[in-house]
């Protein structure tokens, strides 16, 4: 019954993942009530798991730590513990190679002028998109969260805005087909 | 090392590999060479797009659950896997569902480990270099 795992998050970010009196933090480890260990000099946290193993959330207290890791508020990391909610992470260097303006032009398409294009793909797609350093990293439910990674990898590796837009909004178009299709044919999962 | 009591209980190792698209619980004797039982998401539901769900997870956890108890287990040591390597670190969205069933299947949990192969020096990850064309 014991589990621990260590990550290793910015230390910029760390004040982030502890929050006013540590309430963030508090509040992590009631949900998935696991024990969160920082370590603010070299930013490494660890999650030690305690309690009924029914209610401990072990792998849903470590993505919720990456997420603030990678750049989200605590309040949007928190949108990991509902639902099917997951998050991914793309590192940018796949794409623009070591040269460090490189990675700064892909992140400028990616957030666009004033944040515009980051909001445009966050209501088209449905997931909450975080650029922070050199990763790009993704809140979202299943298909949702898949289309917006097509559309972030399909962006760095020098696809136009438009295209872009239009992929999510078939996409979209697609979803509310299938669940109009769902609705009229009932079943689910069988 | 034994005690008495201890020597009624029968451990066996259950290893959970979860990802985006599928989850796969398997249990094994101590040694992992012998398998118990082994069930995916993809047995229980119809859609691709399901398997991965934590409802899937939870019943083929539950019809693996029913054989271990038929054979005598009584404790489980669990094994965490997500993808790893050049994929996902991070085990999908079944993989609580089964640690859950598990548990509830009336099972002694004893660790919970993390198993994702994690390399020091990634692979190139596939899609070549002008990334994948939709």
């Amino acid at each position: 019954m014991s589990f621990e795992k260590v990550i290793l998050i910015p230390l910029d970010r760390i004040g982030a993942l502890i929050g006013k009196s540590g309430k963030v933090k508090l509040k992590i480890e009631k949900i998935c009530s696991v024990i969160i260990v920082i370590d603010s000099n070299t930013g490494e946290v660890t999650i030690r798991g305690t309690g009924k193993i029914e209610d401990m959330l072990p792998f849903k207290a470590e993505e919720v730590v990456m997420a603030v890791g990678r750049g989200f508020s605590p309040e949007k990391a928190m949108r990991l513990l509902e639902g099917e909610n997951a998050l991914h992470v793309i590192d940018l260097r796949e794409f623009g190679g070591k040269s460090s303006s490189q990675i700064e032009r892909i992140k400028a398409r990616i957030i666009g002028e004033g944040g515009r294009v980051r909001k445009n793909m966050e209501q088209l797609s449905g997931a909450s998109i975080s650029v922070y350093g050199r990763t790009v990293a993704i809140i979202g439910e299943g298909n949702h969260l898949r289309t917006a990674v097509d559309a972030i990898t399909t962006l760095s590796s020098g696809s136009t805005h438009g295209k872009v837009y239009n992929d999510l909004q078939e996409a979209r178009r697609r979803e509310k087909l299938e669940k109009l299709q769902l609705w009229e044919n009932g079943n689910v999962f069988d | 090392m034994l005690s008495e009591q201890e020597a009624k209980e029968k451990w066996g190792v259950a290893h959970i590999y979860s990802s985006y698209n599928n989850t796969i619980v398997h249990i094994t004797d101590l040694s992992g060479a012998e398998t118990v039982a082994i069930s995916s998401g993809g047995r229980h539901v119809n859609a691709d797009r399901y398997e991965s769900s934590p409802y899937a997870a939870m019943k083929s956890t539950g019809a693996v659950v029913e054989v271990a108890h038929d054979r005598g287990f009584t404790g489980l040591h669990i094994r965490v896997r997500a993808v790893g390597g050049v994929g996902a670190r991070v085990p999908g969205p079944g993989a609580q569902a089964a640690i859950r069933a598990l548990a509830r299947g009336g099972f002694k949990i004893g660790r919970i480990d993390d198993v994702t192969p994690i390399p020091h020096d990634t692979t190139r990850k596939k899609g070549g270099k002008r990334g994948r064309r939709v």
